[in-house]
């Protein structure tokens, strides 16, 4: 009775309030999905992070035709020179440092560079020549790079020596960056919507103090005169992350869908990752929607 | 039932007290008028028994119990053995009758077959049956103000207060709300209404309390709302007190 008595008074207060209601659905909808996004995207780092920095390479890109670095001004690569870097990869110094390499000639990159952008136009406009031949070298600890590099940079053949974690690195530094920015905007919109609940709690148990002040009189107790305010600011923040979430998952949908297929080697976080942060977000929401509502109570509710 | 022992209650220390030294034994099933000017005090009085305020000093007993003493989580237990009716009637203007009453057993969480069982009945105790469906606004004050006292009594309270319930009625619809209260008290549940409407006290011939800046000048049974004895013996005391400290306070009279 109480129980049916507490929702039907919900429901009469979420009515009588719709707008205000919908205004906090829309803000913690929207603070809430900056807030999974932030999360989402550190979890997209730490994926490819997992999935790259095993695969991640050092390359020593090696001079062809159109190269215009200094050290290619002999012209492309020769035989000789690079018999030489492959007797030097193999030379004790230098392998100390590296689990294994492989060469890549003109002809395989020119294949790897078709199939990574078979959707692009790009690929008609490249041609075997344009590309340079490389060692790969897989490192036993990726930090050594510098050794690498220092090695095999001046020699006669080489153009560059590249670190492909560093390529990756800066990617990481940006979307690390990004999720700061994200993290930082659902701040201000978590402070905006805790104030908009809290207005609208007050302006709730404003408009009815009539029936509040009766329930005071008859002995209602604090629980049942309180928890129509309390659920109605949970309820509405509860909507709104399952919005957010319903948002993150049609994004995920969207980075496995059309975007992995335009990025073929990335590793996309899975709709299934979403579950992780839904609930937290839903736990998010809820709280701060109930002990804000409590301590207006407090404030603005005599009992 | 309800006894104050030298209660005192300051609103504003800059002000004389609301009530001042105030003790007073109201026995169970007693009837009571509360007169007086308006400020002498008569809201607090009730307000007091309610656990709404506090008393700045002295003891307030409700039902033997030191209300100072109750724990705030309790005080809905203690308001559930006192019913209030207001000047104002406080209806809800959106439900109906029986809803309005019904509300009052809802919130403490009373069964739905027991509602229906005794808010009929209640509401032909105030003289309002088959008006069951009708809202608030379709009803006469002196109808609303039944409303207002099925909904104070639906739980069986053993005390009722009754703050100016006829202050906004014609005279002849106010005997009429006094007949419901006098029923309710001849059921045995104790009355204490505070009023400024001499006709209804002097028809009654209740016990009358009189207040004047907060302290009783008057305690008689069956009196009119006027005290026809001359004012002697203790009574001559306070009233005089009562006087000499309104010179000194600032707030007061001159
Ligand atoms: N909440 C309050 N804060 C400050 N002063 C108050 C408060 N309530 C009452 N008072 C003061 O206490 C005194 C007694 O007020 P009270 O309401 O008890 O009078 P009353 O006898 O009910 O008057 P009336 O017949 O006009 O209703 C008045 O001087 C009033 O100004
Ligand atoms: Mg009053």
């Amino acid at each position: 009775m109480r129980l049916a008595f507490i929702l039907g008074e919900i429901g009469s207060g979420l009515r009588r309030n719709l707008s205000m209601v919908v205004s906090v659905i829309l803000v913690t909808f929207v603070s809430l999905t900056f807030v999974g996004a932030a999360g989402m995207l550190q979890m997209q780092i730490n994926q490819m992070k997992g999935y790259w920095y095993d695969k991640v390479q050092v390359a020593i890109f090696l001079c062809n035709e159109s190269s215009t670095s200094a050290g290619c001004a002999s012209g492309a690569v020769t035989d000789e020179q690079r018999e030489n870097l492959g007797k030097m990869l193999e030379s004790p110094a230098v392998k100390q440092y590296i689990s294994d390499f492989q060469f890549e000639s003109q002809a395989e990159a020119f294949q790897h560079f078709k199939d990574q952008f078979s959707n692009s136009p790009i690929v008609d406009s490249v041609t075997q020549d344009q590309l340079p031949a490389s060692f790969r070298i897989n490192m036993k600890d990726p930090e050594k790079y510098q050794i690498i590099s220092e090695t095999f940079a001046s020699q006669p053949g080489v153009e560059t020596v590249s670190d492909q974690r560093q390529v990756l690195e800066r990617i990481f530094v940006w979307m690390n960056g990004a999720s700061v920015v994200a993290m930082g905007i659902a701040v201000v919109m978590i402070v905006c919507a805790v104030l908009l609940i809290t207005t609208t709690i007050r302006l709730s148990a404003f408009s009815r103090r009539r029936e509040t002040g009766i329930m005071r009189l008859v002995g209602a107790s604090k629980t049942v005169i309180q928890l129509p305010f309390i659920l109605e600011g949970v309820i509405a923040a509860v909507i709104g992350a399952l919005l957010a979430s319903g948002t993150l998952w049609l994004v995920t949908l969207w980075l496995n869908g059309d975007l992995s297929r335009q990025f073929l080697n990335t590793p996309f976080i899975s709709s299934a990752q979403v579950l992780v942060v839904a609930p937290v977000l839903i736990a998010l929401g809820g709280g701060l929607a109930g002990i804000a509502s409590l301590l207006t109570l407090r404030r603005y509710l005599k009992v | 039932m309800i006894r104050f022992e030298n209660v005192t209650k300051v609103y504003d220390p800059n002000a004389r007290p609301a009530l001042d030294d105030v003790s007073l034994e109201i026995e169970r099933g007693e009837f009571t008028f509360l007169v007086g000017a308006s400020g002498s005090g008569k809201s607090t009085f009730l307000r007091l028994i309610l656990k709404e305020d506090r008393a700045t000093s002295g003891s307030v007993y409700v039902a033997g119990q030191n209300v100072a003493n109750i724990s705030s989580w309790r005080v809905p237990r203690l308001r559930r053995g006192i019913g209030v009716v207001f000047q104002d009637f406080r209806l809800l203007p959106q439900k109906n009758v029986f809803a309005n009453v019904a509300f009052a057993m809802q919130v403490i969480g009373k069964s739905r077959s027991i509602i229906r069982e005794t808010v009929p009945e209640v509401l032909k105790t105030v003289g309002l049956e088959g008006k069951e469906k009708r809202m608030p606004h379709e009803l006469s004050g002196g109808e609303q103000q039944r409303v207002a006292i099925a909904r104070a009594v639906v739980n069986r309270p053993g005390i009722l207060l009754a703050d100016e319930p006829t202050g906004n009625l014609d005279p002849i619809t106010s005997m009429g709300i006094m007949g419901v209260l006098d029923k309710i008290n001849q059921n045995g549940t104790t009355v204490v209404m505070a009023t400024h409407d001499d006709d209804i006290v002097n028809e009654m011939r209740k016990r009358v309390v009189e207040l004047r800046n907060g302290v009783v000048v008057r305690d008689e049974a069956k009196a009119l709302y006027t005290s026809m004895i001359p004012v002697v013996g203790e009574s001559r005391l306070l009233k005089d007190a009562s006087d000499e400290e309104l010179d000194r306070a600032p707030g007061g009279q001159q």
